[in-house]
């Protein structure tokens, strides 16, 4: 088997880590190559390496038949391998088309842009992705899932015959998802190679043809085919023992007193009559689709949304929250935010700061001054507790990985002593061991008295957690099932629910 | 990552400013007399409260382009408070340092409730104080400054020791109590590093944002006072010139103008070397006018050297990263 692409024996070491040590990677033409491995296994760091940002200090790559060696970025497009990030690369009040055809207009920076021309250039790549967008609209109007489309079409049109896909359904429904497979296929029909990075090894099965494993910077499998490995085998292969599927029996909590209760709450930014309680204890988890208003209702009991009708009740009383800090200080409500680095942390502070901000204002009401030491005090044994792996309490939490810094987001609230929490996609971005940590930290906090609220839109994670499942379509309530922890029954429960309300809607 | 002693913010301008002490006073050791120190710390002082006035706003992620138009202000409020009504001086100061406040509290409220940049709002605000300042004096000073104000501006209290440092050592101890010690000021600190997480931690962005402009009005006020009694004269013209050292001195000490990130020693030291090179140039007899150029050189040079301990601070945490 001649593969289109071929990497061997690749060593990259930055000052003090060795990154990559003897890897290897073969992609053949028209095939899905699954990339695997945990955070920090090294596949950042080879995508890197094959896109030209880093030089790799030894092994060979050869592209086609021929050497391989980008200089930069630049040269790696030119040779027709193309990548599209984690992170969204795109210039939000820019057109679709400009976004698509950015690196060819830099090509010549004079001449005038034709927009028709661009336009219509645009409208091929948007038809064939079956991107049903106007190519001059602007590309912050367009959904999520939209922006990815346009992120591949923009590696497509620059005539990529190998394509990288870093997480692409970070951020996508099922739905989505399904689309974005659909095109995917055709693409590798079509001759594309495709490599897949994702945590989601469901997905992984279902569309990829061969994979490569990563553990510690080096091969723990290398391009074979995926046929003949089970899920529990890739899981051994990425982490070098089983994934522990938590065997948690099914509780009822809702004999408990209530702590959180809504009734008929309708906010200022479009949610209608929603119902729901939490009670001591308990894991109440909302799914819905992206776009269902679940993340808003979050910011809506936290006060950051108006609420226009109905009652918030907090602990048996009505409650006056006027204000995140209202949530926060008086009613003791924590939010771990889906978007940990645009909303969760400050990047640029220690660790220490970050966890501190909640009680700043209770220490300070103590003696009237913070001293770094009572902060820490304060704060160490919850950063102990979730086992945050960090060099010190003053690194930076820009630096820290994805599952660390999620540890971080959790131990602020865990240091503030929040009664309620409420934890919005918390497993995003994050590898298994870590997700398998949090879920049974969740289910600590859970039995220890606080009441929780989980937003999450996998639902085997949905399913493992939660006691209550409340559906949510078009900021409404479509109804509530009792888990009994039978992911078949449960998944068909919750996705009746939806289609009940999209049925009703058509 | 405990901080190590080179990796403080101050420690850059620190070495910077012992070298220049150094090898100035071997090239013209009249640079070490009294007298030459008592001059340097008079400039010093009243520097170092401009760039603290402009700090504190760093600290939020944002500008403050009306730093000089409140402190003048201020200064011709100062003056004229005594002169028209024969207002003793300290009643005089703190109607002025009121007046700096809720300047502040203007620019404050505007940033924090309109959405529009702080940017446009205080360059907006610069003109209207600038206005109100010239419509009250027509251009015309005050002269008529009380003997112990102007003492005060100019003398020593320990020679050579000018009594205008003692605002300075509390401001600066105040301030660092605030932002390090305070959770107001942690809470000022946390806005600027990311305001979205600061809020859904609890934190009321508009009050903090409020309180940042005060504390700036307040010291731009002062330093508006304290020039007064040091050039003698209610002059309308205080403040128009205080823009780019306002900037200049916090960034050569090491805060992040997106915000979240500043030293209260280093934007100290920052004026410091500022005014050593500013002296250094007279002492030399070299142009004074190449004092703008030399300016302009050092925040190219301190926003360098930021730039530099970003990316490697950057490379470490990739290769930690993988």
């Amino acid at each position: 088997m001649r593969g289109v692409f071929n990497a061997q024996g690749v060593l990259k070491t930055f000052p003090g880590v060795t990154a990559l040590e003897d890897v290897s990677l073969t992609l053949t033409q028209g095939s899905i190559h699954a990339l695997l491995g945990e955070n920090g296994a090294g596949k950042s760091t080879l995508i890197k390496v094959m896109t030209g940002v880093y030089r790799p200090d030894a092994g060979s790559m050869t592209l086609a038949g021929a050497a391989y060696e980008p200089q930069n970025t630049h040269d790696a497009i030119a040779k027709g391998i193309g990548v599209v990030h984690q992170e969204r690369n795109l210039i939000p009040r820019f057109s679709v088309a400009e976004n698509i055809f950015l690196e060819l207009m830099a090509d010549q920076p004079l001449r005038r842009i034709d927009y028709p021309k661009l336009y219509r250039d645009a409208r091929r790549w948007l038809d064939m992705l079956e991107i049903d967008a106007d190519p001059a609209t602007p590309v912050e109007r367009l959904s999520v899932a939209r922006m990815q489309l346009v992120e591949i079409a923009k590696a497509l049109s620059l005539n990529s015959q190998i394509l990288m896909l870093d997480e692409p359904t970070a951020s996508l429904t099922p739905h989505e998802t399904d689309t974005l497979f659909g095109i995917l296929r055709r693409l590798r029909d079509d001759g594309v190679s495709l490599v897949f990075v994702s945590h989601k090894l469901e997905e992984v099965q279902e569309i990829c043809d061969s994979v490569t494993v990563l553990r510690d910077g080096r091969n723990a499998c290398e391009s074979r085919p995926l046929e003949g490995l089970g899920r529990q085998d890739i899981v051994r292969l990425m982490i070098g023992r089983s994934e522990m599927i938590p065997d948690w029996s099914a509780r009822d909590r809702t004999g408990d007193r209530p702590v959180l209760e809504l009734s008929g709450v309708s906010t200022g930014i479009g949610h209608s009559n929603i119902d729901l309680s939490i009670h001591k204890g308990e894991i109440v988890g909302v799914y819905g689709l992206v776009g269902a208003g679940r993340s808003e209702l979050a910011k809506a009991i936290l006060g950051k949304f108006e609420v226009t009708a109905g009652d918030v009740m907090v602990d048996g009383r009505r409650a006056d929250i006027r204000s995140v800090a209202d949530a926060v200080g008086r009613y003791r409500i924590g939010y771990v935010s889906e978007d940990r680095k645009g909303e969760g942390l400050i990047l640029i502070h220690s660790v220490l700061e970050n966890v501190g901000i909640p009680i700043w204002r209770r220490l300070a009401k103590l003696g009237g001054f913070l001293t770094k030491g009572h902060v820490r005090k304060q704060t160490e044994p919850y950063i102990r507790k979730l086992e945050v792996r960090t060099p010190s309490l003053e690194q930076n939490v820009g630096n820290l990985s994805g599952g660390n810094q999620q540890k971080v987001s959790v131990a602020k609230w865990l240091a503030a002593e929040a009664k309620i929490l409420i934890v919005d996609e918390p497993s995003i971005g994050i590898d298994i061991k870590t997700k398998a940590y949090l879920h049974e930290l969740i289910r600590e906090l859970s039995d220890a008295g606080t009441a929780l609220l989980l937003i999450t839109s996998d639902m085997p994670e949905m399913i493992a957690l939660a006691d209550r499942i409340v559906v949510m379509s078009d900021y409404r309530v479509m109804g509530e099932i009792v888990n009994n922890r039978d992911y078949r029954a449960m998944s068909e429960g919750i996705m009746g629910l939806i289609q009940d309300n999209e049925a009703s809607a058509a | 990552m405990s901080q190590k002693l080179w990796q403080s913010d101050w420690f850059g301008p620190f070495l910077v400013t012992i070298a220049a002490i150094v090898i100035v006073s071997l090239f013209n050791p009249s640079f070490l007399s009294p007298f030459n120190i008592q001059i340097l710390l008079l400039a010093i002082s009243v520097n170092a409260i401009i760039a603290f006035s402009q700090m504190i706003i760093i600290a939020i992620g944002q500008m403050n382009l009306s730093v000089g138009a409140v402190g003048g202000l201020a200064a011709i409020s100062f003056g004229g408070i005594m002169e028209v009504w024969g207002v003793p001086w300290p009643i005089a100061a703190a109607l002025a340092l009121g007046i700096g406040f809720l300047a502040g509290i203007a620019n404050g409220v505007l940033c924090a409730y309109t959405g529009i940049s702080a940017f446009v709002i205080t360059l907006a605000t610069l003109s209207v104080f600038k206005g109100i300042n010239l419509g009250i004096t027509e251009a015309q000073p005050f002269y008529e400054i009380p003997e112990t104000v102007k003492a005060l501006g100019n003398e020593t209290f320990l020679h050579p020791l000018p009594w205008l440092v003692i605002p300075v050592i509390l401001a600066a101890f105040l301030l660092w109590n605030l932002l390090f010690r305070l959770p107001l000021g942690r809470a000022i600190l946390a806005v600027g590093g990311n305001e979205h997480a600061a809020e859904l931690s609890g934190i009321s962005v508009p009050f903090i944002v409020i309180v940042a402009h005060a504390v700036s009005g307040l010291l731009a006020a002062l330093a508006g006072i304290m020039l007064v009694g040091r050039l003698q004269i209610g002059q309308p013209t205080i403040g128009d010139d205080w823009l780019i050292l306002s900037f200049a001195a916090p960034v050569i000490g090491g805060a992040i103008l997106t915000g979240g990130h500043v030293s209260v020693a280093g934007t100290f030291l920052g004026v410091a070397i500022v005014a050593i090179i500013t002296q250094v140039l007279v002492l030399f007899s070299i142009d004074p006018f190449l004092v703008q150029v030399v300016l302009g050189g050092l925040i190219l040079w301190a926003v360098g050297v930021n730039r530099l301990r970003e990316v490697r601070a950057h490379r470490k945490s990739a290769a930690g990263a993988r």
